[in-house]
Parts: structure tokens; C-alpha cells; sequence
């Protein structure tokens, strides 16, 4: 799936080969000008490739630039030709770029300052001492190169670029050309402010040196310039090119590496996304990478397949194991470092151009993605919008006529981007509750909304398998269907059985024959469809929550370290969901409640333990924790001892009632034993009250699916070898009365104790007052009715159905006493990161679990002998094994035996699809951790600057370092204090 | 689709498609939304593209915005001259970016905006004391409001220039993961 996108992006794409076709110009350029002049020509190479090359290569391909501008200025001003040649002919190309650029801006100025930190290597120079002091900002004096780099039409990101401020000609320009002529200025550490500073620009604040509009470059351009360069070698492979001298080090670039170069760039600024992003955005840079052995871009894209907005951004995958927090989000962080000029012919001055340029070579969807995603008024964008659409047109116009093939693509990927905005318009229309939930939002924050999410997200998945189930089991089955017989009492409705047992509902009821109506005409094998019908909707279940975790995972994992005791997100994320005005007021309350319970934490933070105390403690958590598991495990020995006996006593009275016992039974210890779990707040005391969350959902998940084990473990090893006429029917009872129950108690615990629980909080306690909805133990309850279905498919079909209408009815009964019963929560509420626990735990426990007990069954358990489709099999699998077995007699369908005996059959499959898996997985994990010293390091950003100094700076600049180090605080100073000037 | 609507043309509603997280059927609602504002202002024929702003005390009173501490900035930031005016393109604007499907960075950027009260690009602790009155609607007193700022920026500020730029709020908004489904109002 993913590598089809990505292909797919490749193949749609006209302009590729044109790109392609000048990236390998560009090398040949590079060797032939570069490599000989340079003395160290690692640096060099590294230089040129992710700089200058391509572009002035592309530049020169395009018509549309003529070419003649700025070229002739350059070699002259360059103090050392080889070198300088190199870096400045990106600037050309940028300059080349528009005609309406002024050429003249700033590049006499540039090219002094730039030579001076190549020359360390050369020594000769009289500057030497000057630009080792300043070699930090080595990459900072490029950065006219680096504008120039980013004019380059192949990069997305180039999108909203402001770098060439001079052209647009705003007060950046001179900011910026004072920048180049003082390289000490870009020892500024207020590099992190770059990225606003444009808008400071518009908004009329002139004291902010545009050179700031570069705060990026020095990130990766100066790489190079450092003894210990190779670390930044990874430029290299972001384009893919094989025949870097110093590619080795970029080939094993793991999560060490790029946490070196994380906290290196972060040293220097904290801007550093931007410039990765760069990087790996650029539609070239991906392809490059796509073409050469890059397995882990692939990788990584299955992840992003999950993100909504992860597909958007061609190069993605790339930077996502630099920085993977952001590959999901679509629009490219740079975006936003655009000032947004004002009018509405913003597009015709060169951060225009230079995004117009960068949106014609993506996909249409990609295109309308990256302008969704700018933050500039709707006329703007639509103006952008229309001139990209022209300039493609003018573009496809000359070249497909040669290339045919890719406008074929390209008119596919059209109607497929259309139906599938059609599509989801549909599915849109019948999203279910919006009102009620725009209420619930409205009233109580998006905390209590996420139950409600949950509720509804679940209902999708029984929908779901209910459509597939009913129209491949049960409508066959009803053609076939013998006359019921059986009285209907109308207790069977709370037992499942009787009646009930003779209907579609249960497994039973199938028949094994092949369905064939009329002589010749299409036959239908009921065992079949009955196994992989089952096995479809827990394939589509399982994947579905594996990407909802994904999803999830990706926005919301964070590390819990970084997370705890932040009032900064109290102040900014105020829950704009909230309209109602009283839940507003109650909101605004609680807020300043919790502000000023973390302020006191802050204050009188730390107070140390005795040792006895945490003794106490300790004991106090052993002691919860034994008593917790000890009362589930009791719980499990009477429901599988009650279980036992039942059916003893069930087979000498024959009231039709008592079956319902043991769900009656199960329901109380699930009503009683979570709040008995609650009642060990009194004695336990957790430092975080997020501890104390998790605690509670532990031990009860730990009861819920322990009790569910149980019951599997009595079904499948009493109840299927007893021997007993239609075990699977009686299953599929029990399970049905086992929901019906949880059900029945759920709508009691809605309307009775909820509700009495308001009266004593209103009327007779009032220090009580009004309760909050508990979302860990709602959610809970839903997990566990989820479990009980998909066990329950298999041997009810109709399962889901039942489970949909109760699920529809518990959302209003849900939502009714929620409006009477409850007030809003009053501590923020971690919403989305118990989302994404919460999907876990249906994922982990519930669903894996749900797997093995199925397994188990059709692997290893003996269908009954005189009903259900599989009647008079040893094991339910046969059914599989006789399929194949008369395929392979037939020579058309060898191709399904060659699969079934390769792939599904094989044991190297699973065991290559495991490992596939596990590399997912642990690169996943990579570049989560990679995203959490980032954020770590981004954090202690100030302590870092000068300690990577000490790391970084070996040999000859050691010299100035700690001048430099002086400067750079004196310089801060300044800087801080011209703004208040 | 294959709705009889007169109020824009295709290219129109094609344009807004592309230009906003919407649907054609939602942005329908939000065109009749923004009309039933002030009905006798805005004309039921976009297809000539009128020039029509909605006052900002109109715009203030819709549901979603009445009770929010930050209508008036939300308003500000959207409309075209900072007064709270809106077109139909800036009301458009101001959902899609409010809108569940809208980016985190998107987001963030327009989140920064409406918090940086006096437009200087960066949030000082003027700004954040504004925010802070906002949230809590004069709860707390002068020492705590303060203090809290001091903390804000103690946490967020990564370069400790005594003030938030949009870099230090995106990182900490980063850290935040609710603000993905908190910074959103649903129509």
C-alpha cells in the first residue's frame, strides 16, 4: 500500500525525468568544476551536492528563467575561485530564478563573507583567526546560498519561503545584507526567533535584522565546514547519490547519528525542523531516494498511511527519521516563516514564484494539500491556486505531448482523487450524531467527548461486520432456510435459546450443503463463506485498529517525562469545543483552580519523603496491588466454579430462567469490583493523579479480560468436549446472554444509580454535589462488550447487529444522563492520550486475545457432529484443507492452491511477515525516541550551545572558542535589549 | 453533487474545496451560516463575487464564538484589516483552520496569532497576562497571574528572550497533545 503511493507519486509525476535528467547534469557538473578545485573536498562535495548543483542546473533547464542574469558577477568577486564558484552559482540560480529579482542584492557582500570559512583549510589566510572565531556561522554566511537553494522549484518546502527578503523588497533586504557583511551578527543565538520574524517585518517592526530569515542554513550548510564534518555526512543520502566520497558514514545513519545531528543543529538553533524538513521534503530529494536502496523510506511510509495528512507530503518519509513528529503533518513547518505580504499579488514577487515553482511538480493531491495548509486568506490561495493550475497546464502542454503515458496517469489520479472526495462527501452525509455531539463538546470539553468518539468509532466496526456477516452468512442462509417450529415465549428475547436457537441468529442454524439454486446455475459453499466471512471482518478489524494506533500514537505519544506539570498547556490549550456558557464559566473556574494547585506544586516542589513514609507507601501500593489481583482472581474461581455447577444443575431443572445466572453473576462483579478498585484511593496515594488513572485501568482491564479468559477457557475445554448436541449454539447463547446482561446492567446503572447519585449529591449531601462522568470506567465496560462480540461472531452471526442496536440506544441513554447527572470535569483531562491508551488496550488484551480463543477453536476443536456448517468435520480448518484439495484438482485455479501453500501455508511467510512487522516496529520506535531527545535536547537548546562547542570543535578552531563563547552571550545581551529600545 | 445551488458557481465551489478542509455540502452550511448572519447584508448570489463584510459584533454572537474568552481575536485575526470584519472568504477561512482535519502546524500558527494580543509577533508577557485574565476571567489575582506568566515562559521560552516566539509555541504545543482536538470548533 505504501510502496504504491509512493510509486505512484513517482509515476504520476510528468516532471520527473526532467528533474532526474538535470540532477545527473548537476553531478557531472559538480565533478567537473568542483572536486579538482577543492583542497578538502569532502567538504566541498557535501557543499555543491545539497546545495548549489541542482539548482543551477534545473535553472538552467527552464526556459522560463533565462539564464543571462547574475552569472558573470560571480567568479570575479571571489576571493578563492574553486570554492566560491561552488556556492555561488546557487545564488545565481536563485537570482536567475525571476527577473524581477534585483540581481544586484546582496551577493558582493556574501561572497567576502562567505570564503572566509572555507579557509581554515587553506590556512594562508590573513582572516584565518576571524573566521575560526566565527566558524559557527559558517553556514550562516551561506545563506544567500541557501535561499537560492530553496528557489529550486523541486522543493515543497521552498513554499513560503521568505529568504529573499531584498526581493520583495521589505525591510528584510537590508537586515539581510548587514547579516552577510557581519558575520559575528550570526553568532546571534536569536536564530530561534527566525521564523516569526518575517511577520515582524509586515507588522512594521523594524529592528529585527532580516538576516534572521536564514536561521536554517546554518543548520545544514555549515555542516561541512566542521572538523567533524562526517557526522553531517547524511546530506549526502537525502539525495541518494552513490558516489559521495564520504557516503559510507550516511548509509548507516541510525538513531545515534541523528541525534548527533539533532542536537548539534539544535545547538546552534532552535529552528531546526525547518531545515530538515528541507531536506527530505523536496519532492527530488524523495525520488532520489525512492530510485536507490532506501528501504526504510518504505517503511516509514506504512506509518504514515495512517495519518491522515502523512500521505500529503511527498518527502516525508524521508525526514521522517530525522524528526518524526513531523512527517505526519502535512504543510512543511517553513510555510509559516513567510511574512504574509499584504495584497493579494503576493505570488508574483519571488517567495510567490519560488512557491508556485514548488507546488507545480507535486501530484494534484499533494498540490492541494501544501495549499490547504498555508496560512494566508482565501483569496491569496485561490490566486495561487489558479496561477499553479496554469503553469502546469503550460508546462504539461509541452511536455506530454512527448509523454503520453504519464498524462494518462495523471488524468487517472484525477478521476480517482475525485471520486474519492465524492466518496467521502457521501460517507460525510451520513455521519451519525453530529448535532449531539457539537452538545456534548459544547457542554463538557472534549475529554467527556472522547468516550462518546469511542462509543461511536466501535459502532462503525459493528456496522461493519454486521453488512459483511449479513450479506455473505445470513441472506445465503435465508434463501435455504427451513420452517421454524419452535414456539416463541418471549423469555427467549433474555436467553437466548428456545426459539432463538432455530433462527439465523446462531451457528446451528447453517447448513454445510453448497447452496445451488436452480441446476447449473452459480453455487455457494456455506462453510466457506461462513470461515472467511468471519475471517474477513476480523482481518478488516485488525488492520483498521492497527492504523487508528498508528495514528493515534504518531499525534499524540509523548513522553510522559516531558509532559507532567506544564502550565503552559493549561494557559494555551483552552478547549475551544466548549460553547455552552455555563459549562464556559464552570471551565474558566476550574482552570483557575488547577493554575493555581500547579502553581503551589511549583512552589513547594519536592518535599522529600522520610524513609518511612515511603515505606508506608510502598507497602500501602504492595498492598492494593495484592488485594486488587487477589479479588480477580477470586472472581474468576466463581465464575468458572458457578459455571461448572450450572451446567450440572441446568441438566436436572430444566427452567429456562436459570441459565441466566452466571451472566447475572459476571454483570455484579463487573458493577462492583471496579468501585471497590476506586475505594483503594482512600488508602493509596500517588504523586501524579495520571498514575493513579493508569493504576485503576489496569486493574480493571486486568479483571475484565481475566474473567472473559476464563469463560473462553470453560467453553472451549468443558462446554466443546462435553460432547453435548450443538455446543457452538449453546456458546453463542451464553455469550448472547452475557451481553444482554451488561447491557441491561449498564442501562440500570444509567437511569438508577446515576441518577440517585445526583439526588444524594442535590439534595441530602450536598458537600458531594454533582458527580463527574468517569470516561476509564465507561470506556472499559465498551471494551469488554467489544471483546464478547468478536469472540461471539463466530458462533452468532447476528452478534454485531445485536451489539449495534445496543451500542445505538446506550449513546442516548449515555447522553441523557450524562445532560441530567453530570457536570464537567474539572481537571484537564488528557483526552487523546487516553484515547490512544484506550485503543491499545482494545487492541492488546481484547482483540489479540479474541484471535487465540478463535484460533484455538478452528485449529484444534471438533465441530458438532449433527449441526452448523461444519458438521461432520474432525476440525473446523478441514473445511480449508478440502477446498484446496479440490482446487488443485482444477488447473484454472492453481494459482489460489500456489498462494494458499506459499504464503498462507508456509511457515518462512509468517516468519518474514514477523520480522517485517519487528523492523516497522522498531523503527517506529526509533524515530520516536529520536523525536523525544530532540524535544529534550530542544528544551536545554542554551546549555547545549556551549557544550557542543567543546564536542565539536577539535584542532585549529579551538583557538577562538571561547571568545566565542563571550561573544556569543554579550551578543545575546545586545540583542535582547535592541528590541526594547 | 447535483445540488441545485445558484449561490456559487462550480469553478467557485471548486476553488473553496481546494482552499479549505471542506466539503461541498459543508461549506454550503457554512455559506448559509455566514448568510444567516445578517440576511439583509449578504446577498444569496455569490456567483459575482460581492464585496460584503459581516460586522464583528455579528459575527461575535454566533454560538460556536459567543462564549469563547477569545471571540474578539479569533475575529481579528481573520478578518482582512484586524477589525473583526469578516467576508465570506475569511469566515471560510477561520473554520477550515478551526476544522478537524486542519494541521497541527496550521493550527499552531493561527493559535500563536490569536494569542499575541498586541500583533508584534512574538507572545510577551503582556500577551500572556491578557490570556491568562482571559482564561480565568479575573480569578486570580495580580501576583498569581503574573507568577503564572513567569512560569509560562520559564517552560516554553527556548531561547530565553523573555518572550514566545512562534518557534518556542510550536515546540511546546508539540508536548501538548491535546491542542490538536481542543483547538477546534465544531459547526
Amino acid at each position: 500500500m505504501s510502496a504504491y503511493y509512493s510509486n505512484k507519486g513517482y509515476e504520476e509525476d510528468p516532471d520527473y525525468p526532467d528533474y532526474s535528467g538535470s540532477r545527473n547534469r548537476t553531478w557531472e557538473h559538480l565533478k567537473t568544476q568542483d572536486y579538482p578545485d577543492s583542497p578538502d573536498a569532502q567538504n566541498n562535495s557535501a557543499y555543491p551536492r545539497t546545495r548549489s548543483n541542482p539548482y543551477s542546473a534545473d535553472y538552467r533547464t527552464s526556459p522560463d528563467y533565462p539564464g543571462s542574469l547574475a552569472e558573470p558577477d560571480y567568479p570575479g568577486s571571489r576571493s578563492n575561485p574553486g570554492q566560491s564558484g561552488t556556492r555561488s552559482n546557487p545564488f545565481a540560480a536563485g537570482s536567475r530564478r525571476s527577473s524581477d529579482y534585483p540581481t544586484s542584492l546582496a551577493e558582493p557582500d556574501y561572497v567576502g563573507s562567505w570564503s572566509k570559512p572555507y579557509h581554515p583549510g587553506s590556512s594562508s589566510e590573513p582572516d584565518y583567526s576571524e573566521s575560526q572565531q566565527n566558524s559557527d556561522f559558517a553556514g550562516s554566511r551561506s545563506s544567500g546560498n541557501y535561499a537560492g537553494f530553496r528557489t529550486n522549484p523541486d522543493y515543497l518546502d521552498s513554499l513560503g519561503e521568505a529568504d529573499y527578503p531584498g526581493a520583495q523588497g521589505n525591510s528584510n533586504h537590508s537586515g539581510f545584507r548587514a547579516h552577510s557583511n557581519h558575520p559575528g551578527s550570526r553568532r546571534n543565538p536569536e536564530y530561534a526567533g527566525s521564523r516569526i520574524n518575517p511577520y515582524i517585518d509586515t507588522l512594521g517592526e523594524p529592528d529585527y535584522p532580516g538576516a534572521e530569515n536564514q536561521p536554517i542554513s546554518p543548520n545544514f550548510f555549515a555542516e561541512p565546514d566542521y572538523p567533524n564534518a562526517e557526522d553531517h555526512q547524511n546530506s549526502p543520502t537525502f539525495w541518494g547519490n552513490p558516489d559521495y566520497p564520504v557516503a559510507e558514514d550516511g548509509h548507516d545513519y541510525g538513531s545515534s547519528e541523528t541525534s548527533e545531528i539533532t542536537r548539534e543543529v539544535l545547538s546552534r538553533t532552535s529552528s531546526i525542523r525547518p531545515s530538515f524538513r528541507h531536506k527530505g521534503d523536496g519532492p527530488l530529494g524523495i525520488r532520489g531516494r525512492e530510485n536507490e536502496d532506501y528501504p526504510e523510506s518504505i517503511a516509514m511510509k506504512t506509518l504514515e498511511m495512517a495519518n491522515p495528512y502523512g500521505n500529503s507530503v511527498p518527502g516525508a518519509p524521508g525526514d521522517g527519521y530525522v524528526n518524526p513528529a513531523y512527517v505526519g503533518e502535512s504543510s512543511p513547518r517553513p510555510v509559516y516563516g513567510n511574512p504574509p505580504l499584504s495584497g493579494c499579488d503576493w505570488h508574483k514577487s519571488p517567495q510567490g514564484q519560488k512557491l508556485i515553482a514548488s507546488l507545480i511538480p507535486m501530484t494534484s493531491r499533494d498540490r492541494i494539500k501544501a495549499i490547504r495548509s498555508q496560512p494566508r486568506t482565501m483569496e491569496e490561495k485561490r490566486n495561487l491556486k489558479k496561477m499553479v493550475d496554469k503553469e502546469k497546464s503550460k508546462q504539461s502542454r509541452r511536455m506530454l505531448e512527448l509523454n503520453c503515458c504519464a498524462q494518462c496517469l495523471n488524468s487517472i489520479s484525477r478521476v480517482y482523487r475525485r471520486s474519492k472526495t465524492s466518496l467521502s462527501e457521501l460517507l460525510n452525509s451520513v455521519s451519525l450524531w453530529q448535532k449531539t455531539l457539537k452538545v456534548i463538546g459544547g457542554k463538557f470539553g472534549t475529554s467527556v467527548l472522547s468516550y462518546f468518539n469511542f462509543l461511536k468509532w466501535i459502532l462503525k466496526f459493528n456496522i461493519f461486520s454486521f453488512i459483511v456477516t449479513f450479506s455473505f452468512i445470513i441472506i445465503p442462509q435465508f434463501t435455504v432456510a427451513e420452517k421454524n417450529t419452535l414456539q416463541f415465549t418471549g423469555l427467549e428475547f433474555f436467553t437466548g435459546a428456545g426459539y432463538f436457537g432455530n433462527t439465523v441468529m446462531y451457528y446451528g442454524f447453517y447448513t454445510n450443503s453448497t447452496i445451488r439454486h436452480r441446476n447449473g446455475g452459480a453455487s455457494y459453499n456455506m462453510q466457506l463463506a461462513y470461515l472467511f466471512t468471519i475471517g474477513a471482518c476480523l482481518i478488516v478489524c485488525f488492520f483498521s485498529l492497527l492504523f487508528s494506533m498508528a495514528r493515534y500514537f504518531r499525534n499524540n505519544f509523548i513522553n510522559p517525562h516531558i509532559y507532567s506539570r506544564g502550565i503552559a498547556k493549561l494557559i494555551f490549550c483552552w478547549d475551544f469545543t466548549v460553547t455552552h456558557e455555563t459549562a464556559v464559566k464552570l471551565k474558566q473556574k476550574n482552570l483557575s483552580t488547577e493554575i493555581r494547585e500547579n502553581l503551589s506544586e511549583i512552589l513547594q516542589e519536592n518535599v522529600k519523603l522520610t524513609l518511612n513514609q515511603q515505606l508506608i507507601r510502598f507497602s500501602a501500593h504492595l498492598a492494593a496491588w495484592v488485594v486488587s489481583t487477589g479479588v480477580a482472581v477470586a472472581c474468576c474461581v466463581a465464575v468458572y466454579y458457578l459455571a461448572e455447577n450450572n451446567s450440572e444443575f441446568l441438566k436436572n431443572h430444566r427452567d429456562p430462567g436459570a441459565v441466566l445466572l452466571l451472566p447475572f453473576l459476571v454483570s455484579c462483579i463487573n458493577l462492583a469490583v471496579p468501585r471497590l478498585y476506586s475505594m483503594f484511593r482512600l488508602v493509596e496515594r500517588y504523586e501524579m493523579p495520571r498514575h493513579e488513572v493508569y493504576t485503576l485501568l489496569i486493574r480493571n482491564i486486568f479483571l475484565k479480560i481475566s474473567i472473559i479468559g476464563i469463560l473462553c477457557y470453560y467453553w472451549l475445554n468443558v462446554v466443546a468436549q462435553a460432547g453435548e448436541e450443538c455446543w457452538e449454539t449453546l456458546i453463542g447463547q451464553e455469550i448472547y446472554r452475557l451481553l444482554l446482561m451488561d447491557f441491561v446492567f449498564s442501562l440500570a446503572d444509567s437511569f438508577l444509580g446515576e441518577f440517585l447519585r445526583r439526588l444524594i449529591g442535590m439534595q441530602f449531601m450536598t458537600s458531594l454535589g454533582l458527580q463527574e462522568f468517569d470516561i476509564a470506567r465507561n470506556v472499559l465496560e465498551l471494551i469488554y462488550a467489544q471483546t464478547l462480540v468478536w469472540i461471539g461472531t463466530f458462533f452468532c452471526p447476528l452478534l454485531p447487529f445485536i451489539q449495534m442496536i445496543t451500542l445505538f440506544i446506550m449513546f442516548y441513554v449515555k447522553n441523557i444522563s450524562l445532560m441530567m447527572n453530570f457536570q464537567p470535569p474539572s481537571k484537564a483531562w488528557r483526552a487523546s492520550q487516553m484515547m490512544t491508551f484506550f485503543i491499545f488496550l482494545l487492541f492488546f488484551p481484547s482483540f489479540t486475545g479474541v484471535l487465540c480463543t478463535l484460533a484455538i477453536t478452528i485449529w484444534r476443536l471438533k465441530p458438532s457432529a449433527d449441526c452448523g456448517p461444519f458438521r461432520g468435520l474432525p476440525f473446523f480448518i478441514h473445511s480449508i484443507y478440502g477446498w484446496i484439495d479440490t482446487l488443485s484438482k482444477r488447473p484454472s485455479y492453481l494459482w489460489v492452491v500456489w498462494i494458499y501453500r506459499n504464503l498462507i501455508g508456509s511457515v518462512h511467510f509468517f516468519f518474514i511477515l514477523t520480522l517485517i512487522v519487528e523492523g516497522k516496529d522498531k523503527m517506529f520506535l526509533i524515530e520516536k525516541l529520536t523525536k523525544l531527545q530532540d524535544a529534550e535536547k530542544r528544551a536545554n537548546t542554551s546549555s547545549f550551545t556551549l557544550e557542543r562547542r567543546d564536542v565539536e570543535q577539535p584542532g585549529p578552531l579551538h583557538v577562538g572558542e571561547h571568545d566565542a563563547a563571550c561573544d556569543l552571550r554579550f551578543r545575546r545581551s545586545v540583542q535582547e535589549e535592541t528590541p526594547k529600545a | 453533487m447535483g445540488n441545485k445551488q445558484t449561490v456559487f458557481t462550480h469553478e467557485q465551489l471548486e476553488a473553496y474545496q481546494d482552499c479549505t478542509f471542506f466539503t461541498r455540502k459543508e461549506i454550503m452550511r457554512l455559506f448559509y451560516r455566514y448568510q444567516d448572519l445578517a440576511p439583509q447584508l449578504v446577498p444569496l448570489d455569490y456567483t459575482s463575487c460581492p464585496d460584503v463584510k459581516v460586522p464583528y459584533e455579528l459575527i461575535g454572537s454566533m454560538p460556536e464564538l459567543k462564549d469563547n474568552p477569545f471571540r474578539q481575536r479569533i475575529a481579528q485575526v481573520f478578518s482582512e484589516d484586524g477589525d473583526g470584519h469578516m467576508t465570506l472568504d475569511n469566515f471560510l477561512d477561520m473554520f477550515s483552520v478551526m476544522s478537524e482535519m486542519a494541521p497541527r502546524d496550521l493550527k499552531a500558527y493561527y493559535a500563536f496569532k490569536i494569542y499575541d494580543f498586541n500583533n508584534d509577533g512574538y507572545i510577551c508577557a503582556w500577551d500572556l497576562e491578557q490570556t491568562v485574565t482571559k482564561l480565568t476571567r479575573g480569578e486570580l489575582s495580580a501576583e498569581e497571574v503574573s507568577l503564572v506568566c513567569e512560569k509560562v515562559l520559564d517552560e516554553a521560552d527556548g531561547d530565553h528572550d523573555g518572550r514566545l516566539s512562534l518557534e518556542d509555541f510550536q515546540n511546546m504545543i508539540l508536548r501538548a497533545p491535546d491542542f490538536l482536538s481542543t483547538f477546534h470548533i465544531r459547526i
